[in-house]
């Protein structure tokens, strides 16, 4: 059984780095696999416009799409555990708007009271800053809606209100921003794996690190959380303290990606019961390294699909998550539906 | 009169259990509870639908604070113990059911070691020898492997109760254990906690609704009533006559006999039985169900049954009648009846 879980492991730490070279293969301009290598490993040698198509854009998105596929997939994955709700996810249940929620505040805000600052103004340490405090702000108001409703799929259209009425503010302060700070704000919100620079990344990196270094550390937490806080206390575990813990580190995961490259859906319910599926444990220290394979794979094969290989044109990678991750989420509600429960 | 001086595990004295509101009001559920348990001893909670069971359960569990008055573990109150002490001394079995997919029987059962186990809950092989002997120990051996989602609720309910096993504590605490089974895993389970009580010395507290087998097996009861909570072996209980208020006013009586509850039927038709062995008591038992008095004298006007088994005859007014089953012979009556 660990067996399994090993070689499935295994399997994706091998997948991983091939789909990282395809994806720095493909795109509008056509680099061939030694020349990549020849960037990589000798770039003194390489020619200089390869050299900056591939370490300015192809290797910040490569990797963009990496640490946004495993902090998407690990937010999923904590917050499926700790809400007990197979459907929960970042983007479904509010969380990522709540981050969009935070930055426009920030951006609008500021920009208003300063009498129109620019983004540049806005460092990526505030916004990756604002954007957790609005995730995180989400999070502790599913935990008290959910202490008072049981029904999953009430919590899941109740996270989808929550989505809409988070939109609603935002457009709202849109309308009483002035001209500047709104393009400012409206230059973010059309971020994606693409937009995010070599120096936001030693934002994004860090703070990628630390949620999923902490989703890891909290393992046994999550393994008690399976079973309800009832039963993780009668185990002597700290509820209240674990579950901060878990939300501090779903809000750093799923607020730094939003804040860099907007909402992405759908990753962080799918990725978790692949996992589960592919491993066939539950158990988090497993899951959690998992979770982080497969979600960092399934963003680079979104991104391939995105560059639409052969054309020369280019999709938003939402949509492409949405296609991939919505036929698992129909399979899940089907799955249970006919075990009659959730 | 002897009276055992033994150390008590669990006691409350006048002790209130309910909910207290941060505006200072209180709802007091259930007040002066005094009870308690010993080592070694298998206590059923029974009562009325909200007479308060679950309360008392989680607050003895340590999930809500008393009103007033402690609750007392080993001789020192709840609330004096760390959430981690408590959890070496007592575990705790759920009466929802756990939905986890892809989660295996060993797997849960070893979530069990939790408070034993450093911070990346890593199982020495000391814990797997425990685990598998808490398995073996509700007669799950061989299921180590299987998915908890593929379980029958039996079989679940054993997994929950060999990972509070697992969890290596004096005292069990269990809501409703057999609420979701069929008689023969109710049976198991409370058989299996009896045996867990007596050969490991645990105390086992569970409550019930399933009082035939809360009598056979369990060595002390907390019976719950409106008013009063009372505490005793089970057939002390009977004696006493307490069973008999746990449903006031209600078409429920307690049969001090059988041990068990009837539904109070008017008799307004008499018959006598002749006959002998189990069909003779079992048409008796028919018959009362079909709302007959039984009586011994054979007075000419009340419907006689003859029982040979397997042939009923039935002498009334004019000619005799004769059947094959209990079934057509009740049919016989009740239509003659009309």
């Amino acid at each position: 059984m660990n067996n399994r879980a090993l070689k499935v492991l295994a399997l994706f730490s091998f997948l991983l780095p091939v789909f990282f070279i395809i994806d720095l293969i493909i795109g509008s301009y056509y680099i061939s696999i030694p020349e990549i290598f020849g960037v990589l490993f000798n770039p003194s040698k390489a020619e200089s416009q390869t050299v900056l198509i591939i370490s300015q854009f192809r290797i910040p998105k490569a990797i963009t799409a990496i640490l946004s596929g495993a902090a998407l997939s690990v937010a999923g994955l904590q917050m499926q555990t700790v809400f007990r709700n197979p459907l929960a996810g970042p983007y479904i249940l509010g969380v990522s708007s709540g981050a969009s929620l935070g930055v426009a505040l920030l951006v609008l805000g500021t920009g208003g009271l300063l009498g129109g600052a620019i983004i540049s103004t806005v460092s990526s340490w505030s916004i990756v800053t604002a954007a957790c405090i609005g995730s995180g702000l989400i999070l502790l108001l599913i935990l008290m809606i959910s202490s008072r409703i049981k029904e999953i799929m009430t919590i899941l259209i109740l996270g989808i209100l929550i989505s809409s009425a988070i939109s609603s503010i935002v457009n709202i302060l849109q309308y009483f921003s002035n001209e500047s700070t709104l393009k400012s704000f409206v230059v973010w919100t059309m971020g994606s794996l693409g937009s995010v620079t070599n120096a936001q990344l030693t934002v994004l990196f860090p703070s990628v690190l630390v949620g999923t270094l902490v989703a890891f550390l909290s393992s046994k937490f999550l393994d008690a959380f399976l079973l309800g806080e009832n039963y993780a206390r009668s185990m002597g575990m700290n509820v209240r303290f674990a579950r901060l813990i878990v939300f501090f580190s779903t809000a750093i995961l799923a607020g730094s990606i939003t804040a860099f490259c907007g909402p992405i859906g759908f990753i962080g319910i799918a990725v978790p019961h692949i996992a589960r599926m592919a491993l066939q444990s539950a158990r988090h220290s497993l899951l959690v390294p998992a979770s982080i394979l497969i979600g960092a794979l399934m963003m680079l094969i979104s991104d391939i699909i995105s560059q639409l290989p052969g054309s020369e044109h280019i999709l938003p990678v939402n949509s492409v998550t949405a296609l991939l991750g919505i036929p698992i989420v129909i399979w899940i509600i089907i799955r249970n539906n006919n075990r009659n429960r959730l | 009169m002897i009276s055992t001086q033994q150390e008590k595990i669990i006691s409350l004295e006048n002790t209130s259990i309910g909910y207290k509101w941060k505006s200072g009001s209180q709802n007091i559920v259930k007040s002066e509870i005094s009870v308690h348990a010993l080592k070694g001893e298998l206590v059923a909670l029974i009562g009325e639908n909200g007479v308060g069971k679950s309360t008392l359960l989680k607050t003895i569990a340590g999930f809500q604070p008393t009103v007033s008055g402690e609750i007392r573990i080993l001789g020192k109150s709840i609330l004096n113990y760390h959430e981690k002490e408590l959890a070496l001394l007592q575990s705790f079995v759920s009466t929802e059911i756990i939905h986890v997919t892809n989660l295996s029987v060993f797997d849960l059962v070893a979530l069990g070691r939790y408070p034993h186990t450093n911070w990346f809950g890593k199982l020495l092989a000391s814990d797997c020898d425990l685990i598998e002997e808490c398995i073996l120990n509700v007669g799950l051996k061989g299921y180590e492997n299987r998915l908890v989602d593929h379980l029958s609720d039996g079989e679940r309910q054993k997994v929950m109760i060999a990972r509070a096993l697992a969890q290596n504590t004096r005292i069990i605490v269990l809501d409703e254990p057999t609420a979701f089974l069929d008689l023969s895993n109710k049976y198991e389970i409370v058989h299996i906690l009896h045996r867990l009580a007596s050969e490991k010395g645990k105390t086992i507290l569970f409550s019930t609704h399933d009082l035939s087998t809360a009598i056979a097996e369990s060595d002390r009861i907390w019976l719950m009533l409106n008013d009063t909570v009372c505490q005793g072996a089970p057939e002390d209980l009977i004696l006493n006559g307490k069973f008999s208020n746990i449903f006031p006013n209600k078409q429920l009586y307690f049969d001090q006999e059988r041990g068990d509850f009837r539904i109070r039927k008017e008799n307004k038709r008499i018959a006598t039985v002749k006959g002998n062995g189990l069909a003779f008591e079992w048409t008796i038992k028919a018959l009362i169900r079909n709302g007959y008095e039984i009586i011994t004298s054979s007075d000419e006007s009340c419907i006689q049954v003859l029982v040979e088994y397997p042939e009923w005859t039935i002498i009334h007014k004019s000619k005799p009648a004769k059947f094959n089953s209990i079934l057509t012979l009740c049919r016989f009556l009740n239509e003659s009846d009309e």
